[in-house]
């Protein structure tokens, strides 16, 4: 258990991870299990605060009762002692074990964001699917924050009903009867306020999925500023944001509106529940079976009860949170992968400079049965419909199983290869590739201690650097959207080449460059990967003009071979794709 | 990229919130009127209490208990369905305000001026979409109703303390000096202290966004452990702050701890010193010790959420800053949000001449990236500006489309000076495709287009084969999280979104310069479609876009080097010829 008056955070001794379960109750089974120390000490810790707060009015009443009533002055003094010392015990009990609550909360909120993350970096992919990265981060922090301020929550609820047990411990010491009326009064009060709040339970769950879309919305409209104001397209989507904001606003009201009526439903149980008691007390005390002090400690208690049995319900709605978020976790960690992973070392042959890169009969929902093969040394190019092509580096980045074929490192069937292994020999860099936040320094070397300034150079990056303020040192910004179309480009193919892998594909890497740098780059390209094995998937003269040879496959499923410009020559088809 | 967005002062979010308001004021103060009179029944349960212990006091009757206990069930059925009514009006109050402030944010924001944007960094904003609103609202919807719950409740059951003796109300009020004292050294440290989390909060935010977005570039990379790291770091470094912030907020309830104490000891005294001179009974010191320890949890509540208040107070100052300068942009007239009545459909006056006379442009001063250009597009006519990266095409573009005024010269579409999006449309290489059906995003550009106006913009586009092949046709939910389009698509549909928005010009930044050679043919057929009957200027990295215009410009270093049609350059043998040739040597068959 860690150390409640450690002022420093130690985050890094989380060990725990999250095991990936397939339903939001395993997730919040796991969330609880991982520290469940913590848990009994904050636990231990509430109940003896709350027995504190407990024996406040019985201690009321005992000094109106010895002392007010008649009293001297120093059985006043005395009995404020004991007031005074009990207190000292709610307020330390409070402050540590609120501290290792609240902290533990925290704790299993980072466990969890790391779960998360694992899973969408997940070297078999599919945890993003049908997702936007806004709803991802915002499960990430918000929906692991709820479940893990079940640490915060579940020590409340078990020293409320612990202060329940004290009330009716005190109660039966001054009478039988009224300490039997609260032990039997309790658990219906508890159960219909459990019964209230399930309304509030279903309303959460919509509330909370709307409002997140609403917010999605606003985030997407706003990346899209500029391309909305290109056309005047800004009062539309005005208009359409106010529709997702309208129907958020709906959710929001009846949600509210469920809570209200719980709020009202939980004063008016416990108001009559104290009315009882302290009806049935005050025909006791007049009956003289229970004290003055007896009386106001009851009625006193009966009030207190308000406390606990509202901490029930508002734990009933957290827990209500925490499930509806640990399904929305559970969800993302459970997502299948998008390819066969398979486990074990595959049989792969010592690393040479280049790997030969087979695709035997490779067919997807876009590409024709595709035989290909590269070779160390060799750069070839591949010209396609860009949505073949697009499945086609899908394939050979191992995001997409193909449906027929089989895709062949050095003789090796990938299918017997570990993702991560078969990445190491053979990078894809999309057409998409992003850039990450920081410097383009860092982007290039991509977390590998090797030289970048040979890359850069092929790629042409060395240039953009030079235009920029503060050089290789300066931040590409969100996705890299400090820099123009061309500029990221070419910060990006400089990343893929200094990586230096066996296999390196590259798709479409030039296009938004202009055609006296792209010929630079092609040349570059050709210089650094010499004897190691280039496949370019484009249909970029310029850089079909520097491969070995070309690869043309259409939509029909027939392929051309030859070399860029034996084809142009022969071949009208290709002539049609690549010519200007 | 420093954030030069406005954070709007108290009074500017004072006006944000009372707009915000406006509507729900009766509302809101009929919510007000009903929880206040929730709370005074409910504070009838302690002197009925009292009453009771009285009652018991004297001897009986025990008719008399039996009816007070009556009555506390009555108030307490009364008090629970006062709370609901003023609780749901409070919610629907509340909530209709904060819809109103999220669609003021993103109205104003989605009408900025672009430059302004552009200088603060969009980065800014989207944070500002993102987490302040959601912010707000979180403090609105779980802590203004026990704030005011709270509130409520401390002020009348002070009035029932003076109400059974001017002393008792005293005696309570020594504990207020200690509580202040914790409030205010609370506050102090909080501020910054939350600060700082919100900074950690927002950088773990940024960091997702940035790993989960990038998410297959990654693992392409082999980087998940690099960018694991870097989520638990920033994961780490706001989990630690927040229990800081834990720690602070925990010494605050000490601190009250010890002012409850004195103040219900002081209560307790000034009962025995009454009920000794008689001038109290022991019902009513009862009540008023009842009354004192009824405040703990208030006063609790009402301080603790102290914080809360600060911090929301901060985000919505951030909102308000941006809602409150599109007012102050619509009181100067700025042109780029007040917009005339749609122009679009019916344009009698043909597609306008576009005029750049003498254009100098400097984004610093003493560094002019654009000097001296003249330019003169005619009505209906297309001209290509070609020239290597830097030589100032983008900012050209940007000053022709009106997004940036010039330091020198002046452009006029028509007769006026151009207005973004509405005289002259700006279609940069910068795709988006929005979140959403694919239909919906294309009726961004004419919100009132019909099924078949849309079919004929994505059949003029090229791009009926493939929409077809969609999954739900035109009904496919695209964009980030949905079915993901290639380069060459997503420029196929903003080339529809500029048909359909049908401006009568404009100026296309290196538009279809992403997609590849492959789908040139198409995108160039695409802009033919998109660009008929409208004056286009074509800012071009591939010169086929430049040999089917009918004037080249030629750009260097801000400078126009040469223009003319394409094949008068050509036969002028200047540098448009030679870098004609570069380009052309590649496509043809002799190398």
């Amino acid at each position: 258990m860690p150390d409640p008056d450690g002022q420093e955070v130690a985050v890094g001794e989380i060990a725990t991870p999250v095991r990936p379960t397939a339903d939001g109750r395993g997730v919040l089974r796991a969330a609880l299990r991982s520290r469940r120390a913590a848990l009994a000490g904050s636990s231990v810790l509430a109940c003896l605060h709350q027995t504190g707060e407990a024996l406040v009015p019985v201690l009321i009443g005992v000094v109106v009762d010895r002392a007010v009533d008649g009293g001297s002055p120093a059985e006043l003094a005395g009995w404020l002692a004991v007031l005074a010392a009990d207190f000292v015990l709610l307020s330390g009990s409070f402050r540590w074990g609120s501290r290792l609550g609240q902290r533990t909360a925290e704790l299993v909120a980072h466990d969890l964001r790391g779960a998360l993350v694992r899973k969408v970096l997940d070297p078999g992919g599919g945890a993003r699917n049908g997702l936007l990265s806004g709803e991802v981060s915002s499960i990430a922090v918000q929906d692991a924050r709820r479940v893990g301020a079940l640490h915060m929550m579940l020590p409340l609820a078990v020293a409320a009903v612990a202060a329940i047990a004290v009330s009716a411990v005190a109660l039966l010491w001054s009478s039988v009867v009224l300490g039997a009326l609260v032990l039997l009064g309790t658990p219906p009060l508890l159960w219909a306020t459990r019964r209230m709040a399930r309304p509030l339970e279903a309303g959460s769950a919509a509330e909370q999925q709307d409002a997140a879309l609403a917010s999605a919305v606003a985030t997407d409209l706003v990346r899209g500023l500029r391309v909305l104001r290109g056309i005047g397209a800004e009062d539309a989507a005005v208009a359409r944001y106010a529709v997702a904001s309208r129907r958020s606003l709906g959710a929001a009201v009846r949600a509210g509106r469920a809570g209200a009526l719980l709020d009202g439903g939980v004063q008016a149980a416990t108001g009559l529940f104290i009315a009882l008691v302290a009806g049935v007390g005050g025909w006791l005390a007049l009956s003289g079976s229970v004290s003055i002090g007896g009386l106001i400690a009851a009625v006193g208690l009966a009030q207190f009860l308000l406390g606990p049995l509202t901490m029930v319900a508002f734990v009933n709605a957290g827990i209500a949170q925490a499930r509806a978020s640990a399904e929305r976790i559970a969800a993302v960690l459970a997502r299948p992968a998008e390819v066969d992973t398979p486990e074990g070392d595959g049989p792969l042959p010592d690393a040479h400079r280049g790997r030969r890169l087979e695709l035997r009969a490779v067919a997807t929902a876009h590409l024709p049965a595709l035989d290909l093969a590269v070779g160390p040394g060799e750069i070839v190019g591949l010209v396609a419909e860009p949505s073949a092509a697009q499945d086609l580096v899908a394939v050979l980045g191992r995001e997409l199983d193909p449906r027929h074929g089989e895709l062949r490192l050095d003789g090796v069937p990938a299918g017997r290869l570990p993702v991560t292994d078969f990445r190491r020999e053979v990078l894809v860099e999309r057409h998409d590739g992003v850039l990450f936040r920081g410097p383009v320094r860092e982007n290039v070397a991509a977390g590998r201690a090797r030289p970048t300034a040979p890359a850069m150079a092929a790629a042409a990056a060395d240039e953009v650097v030079d235009a920029l303020p503060d050089g290789a040192d300066s931040d590409v910004g969100e996705r890299g959207q400090a820099l123009s179309g061309g500029q990221r480009q070419r910060v990006a193919l400089a990343r893929a080449l200094a990586a230096d892998a066996p296999v390196l594909v590259l798709h479409e890497p030039t296009t938004a460059v202009d055609s006296v740098t792209e010929a630079r780059i092609a040349g570059g390209v050709r210089g650094l990967r010499a004897d190691r094995t280039t496949l370019l998937v484009t249909s970029s003269p310029t850089l079909l003009a520097a491969t070995d040879r070309v690869v043309l496959v259409l939509a029909d499923g027939t392929t051309a071979h030859g070399r860029h410009a034996e084809l142009l020559e022969r071949h009208a088809a290709y002539r049609a794709v690549v010519s200007r | 990229m420093t954030g030069v967005l406005p954070t709007a002062d108290g009074p500017a979010t004072r006006r944000t919130v009372r707009r915000v308001l406006r509507g729900d004021r009766l509302r809101a103060g009929a919510a007000a009127a009903v929880l206040v009179a929730a709370t005074a029944v409910g504070l009838l349960t302690a002197p009925l209490l009292g009453a009771i212990v009285d009652a018991v006091v004297a001897g009986g009757p025990r008719e008399g208990v039996v009816l007070l206990a009556l009555a506390i069930g009555g108030v307490a059925l009364l008090h629970g369905a006062a709370t609901a009514l003023g609780q749901a009006q409070l919610v629907a109050a509340g909530e209709a305000a904060l819809a109103r402030l999220r669609e003021a944010f993103v109205a104003t924001a989605l009408r900025l001026p672009l430059a302004r944007v552009e200088t603060a960094g969009s980065g800014d904003l989207t944070a500002r979409a993102a987490h302040d609103i959601a912010m707000v609202q979180e403090v609105v919807r779980r802590s203004l109703p026990a704030f005011l719950r709270a509130v409520l409740t401390i002020v009348l059951t002070l009035v029932g303390l003076l109400v059974l003796d001017w002393r008792f109300a005293l005696a309570a009020l020594l504990a207020v000096p200690i509580q202040l004292l914790a409030a205010r050294s609370f506050v102090r440290r909080a501020v910054p202290l939350y600060a700082r989390q919100r900074v950690a909060t927002g950088e773990l935010q940024q960091q997702l966004l940035d790993t989960v977005g990038g998410a297959r570039t990654v693992v392409a990379h082999g980087l998940q452990d690099h960018h694991t790291d870097l989520v638990d770091r920033r994961s780490g470094r706001a989990v630690e702050l927040t229990v800081r912030g834990i720690v602070l907020v925990n010494g605050l309830f000490g601190r009250l701890n010890t002012a409850e104490f004195v103040g219900l000891a002081a209560v307790l005294a000034t009962g025995y010193l009454l009920v000794r001179d008689g001038t109290a009974t022991i019902g009513s010191a009862t009540a008023a010790a009842l009354y004192f320890h009824a405040l703990f949890a208030p006063v609790n509540v009402a301080l603790g959420l102290l914080d809360e208040a600060q911090t929301a107070a901060a985000g919505l100052a951030r909102l308000a800053g941006v809602v409150g300068s599109g007012d102050a942009e619509a009181d100067a007239g700025d042109d780029t949000t007040a917009r005339p009545a749609d122009p679009r459909g019916d344009r009698p006056d043909g597609p306008p001449r576009i005029t750049a006379t003498g254009l100098g442009h400097a984004y610093r001063p003493g560094h002019p990236v654009l000097v001296d250009v003249d330019l003169d597009v005619p009505p209906g006519g297309r001209v290509a500006v070609v020239g290597a990266s830097g030589a100032g095409k983008t900012t050209l573009g940007r000053l022709v489309a009106g997004v940036q005024p010039p330091t020198a010269g002046r452009v006029l579409v028509g007769t006026d000076a151009p207005r973004t999006g509405e005289s002259v449309a700006l279609l940069t290489q910068e795709v988006h495709v929005f979140a959403g059906p694919l239909a919906d995003d294309l009726r961004l550009a004419r919100p009132a287009a019909t099924d078949a106006e849309i079919e004929a913009a994505i059949e003029a586009v090229g791009a009926a084969g493939w929409v077809a092949a969609l999954p739900d046709a035109a009904a496919t939910v695209v964009g980030e999280g949905g079915h993901a389009l290639t380069a060459a698509q997503a420029q196929q549909l903003a080339l529809a979104r500029l048909l359909l928005a049908a401006p009568p010009a404009a100026v296309l930044d290196e538009a279809t310069a992403e997609a590849g050679s492959a789908a040139a043919g198409v995108l160039r057929a695409a802009t033919a479609a998109a660009l008929a009957g409208r004056t286009a200027l074509v800012i071009a990295h591939r010169l086929d876009q430049a040999a089917a215009a009918d004037h080249v410009v030629v750009l260097d270093g801000g400078r126009v080097l040469e223009a003319g049609a394409h094949l008068d350059l050509l036969t002028r043998g200047g540098p448009y010829a030679e870098l004609w040739g570069a380009w052309s040597a590649t496509a043809a068959p002799a190398r």
